[in-house]
């Protein structure tokens, strides 16, 4: 089959899945990619979980190891991303919608700083964010289906953990994607990639 | 568009419709859990939200607009969210500094190991324009603060997210959408199924 066929398929498929963020506005990738302070393939080497200072909110703080910057940045070894929602003591606190980082992920992030500090977090919510998977050799990236509160079990008691990497990104296109939004390159002067 | 090309998309939108039926259902939070007593309490901060262009900012259409579950005794009150604190509370002017960005409203939930809910409370984006039922100026660009309330009320009660499109619960949302509103079968089951 022609390879923009198998996008157009690809496409419509997660268009199948139902969007995990809730009353969230869905942004352009490119709006999402541009705005990112950085964007970034690596692992999830640790989290925990505190109350701030007010002991108002629980947040997670994830140390991702880097082992790649995207979109021509650059940056620190190590990033601390700091996301709101987590369980301390065994009182656990959810955004529910937003995205979560666990321990032991092989991820994709765009980053940016939070509002009130220089910690960063997951730009554009769960547009934010990808699980890296090997599918034949190859890193794909899909969507993560677990996200604060919902979407881990259905009606019928199951758990929908792991994500169909039969529909994700290859990683060389998602970084020509990025490429070329952080460039401005739009329409018909988007690299051939077929 | 060539034929081969209709021939695929044809192919692919049977796909879609095919594996999109079987997921069609209300999902509830997990772990499962529910508040201790019915009705639930949840409080509108009447401070409302200036975007709304009705006597109160909202406040008296959300009050109301959320009672469409059924198992909520709504009020508007002077009082602010406390994290961690009963009963739930709404705030319609402020992002409770987690609200920001691309996020419209965001529900924050407590439980301890169990399966009771604590506490609840939204907050609200105030970067984005609402709209309320209570409004007589039209729509234009502007979020329904009922149907986004009505929705996050379905996270404060237990649910997670519909596969359903049209449902309250459905994950998504568009600009001048009145659907969420009202509740549709799939939420109610969802409902019925936590209380």
């Amino acid at each position: 089959m022609h390879r923009r066929s198998l996008i157009l398929v690809t496409l419509l498929l997660a268009l199948a899945v139902p969007l995990s963020a809730s009353q969230f506005v869905q942004q352009p990738f490119d709006q999402v990619a541009r705005e990112a302070g950085y964007v970034v393939r690596g692992h999830v080497v640790d989290t925990f979980s505190a109350w701030d200072s007010a002991h108002d909110v629980i947040y997670t703080y994830a140390t991702v190891r880097v082992q790649r910057y995207i979109g021509e940045t650059t940056g620190p070894d190590t990033l601390v991303v700091r996301e709101v929602g987590g369980t301390v003591d065994g009182y656990t606190q959810e955004a529910i919608g937003f995205p979560m980082i666990r321990q032991g992920e092989q991820v994709v992030l765009f980053l940016s700083q939070w509002d009130d500090s220089a910690d960063y977090r997951i730009h554009g919510f769960n547009q934010g964010k990808y699980l890296v998977r090997n599918r034949d050799g190859v890193e794909i990236l899909v969507e993560d289906p677990v996200k604060q509160g919902d979407a881990r079990m259905s009606r019928d008691g199951r758990f929908a953990i792991e994500p169909n990497s039969d529909t994700g990104l290859r990683m060389d296109e998602f970084v020509a994607m990025v490429d070329d939004a952080r460039a401005g390159v739009t329409g018909t002067n988007r690299r051939q990639r077929d | 568009m060539k034929k081969q090309n209709l021939l695929t998309l044809a192919i692919a939108t049977v796909i879609v419709t095919v594996t999109a039926s079987p997921m069609m259902a209300y999902t509830l939070l997990s772990p499962r859990r529910t508040w201790a007593t019915v009705p639930v309490t949840v409080q509108v901060n009447n401070a409302g939200n200036s975007s709304v262009n009705d006597s109160d900012h909202g406040v008296t259409a959300v009050v109301g607009a959320i009672r469409a579950w059924g198992i909520v005794n709504s009020s508007s009150t002077g009082s602010v969210a406390v994290r961690g604190t009963a009963p739930a509370t709404i705030m319609l002017n402020t992002n409770g500094h987690i609200c920001t960005g691309s996020c419209l409203a965001a529900t924050l939930t407590g439980y301890y190991t169990g399966s009771t809910i604590t506490d609840a409370d939204i907050y609200t984006n105030t970067k984005y324009n609402y709209t309320s039922s209570r409004e007589t100026d039209g729509c234009s660009g502007e979020y329904d603060i009922d149907g986004i309330m009505t929705h996050e009320v379905g996270h404060v009660i237990g649910l997670g997210h519909s596969s359903v499109a049209g449902a309250t619960m459905y994950p998504s949302v568009s600009s001048c959408n009145f659907n969420n509103r009202s509740l549709e079968a799939d939420d109610l089951a969802g409902k019925n199924d936590l209380y």
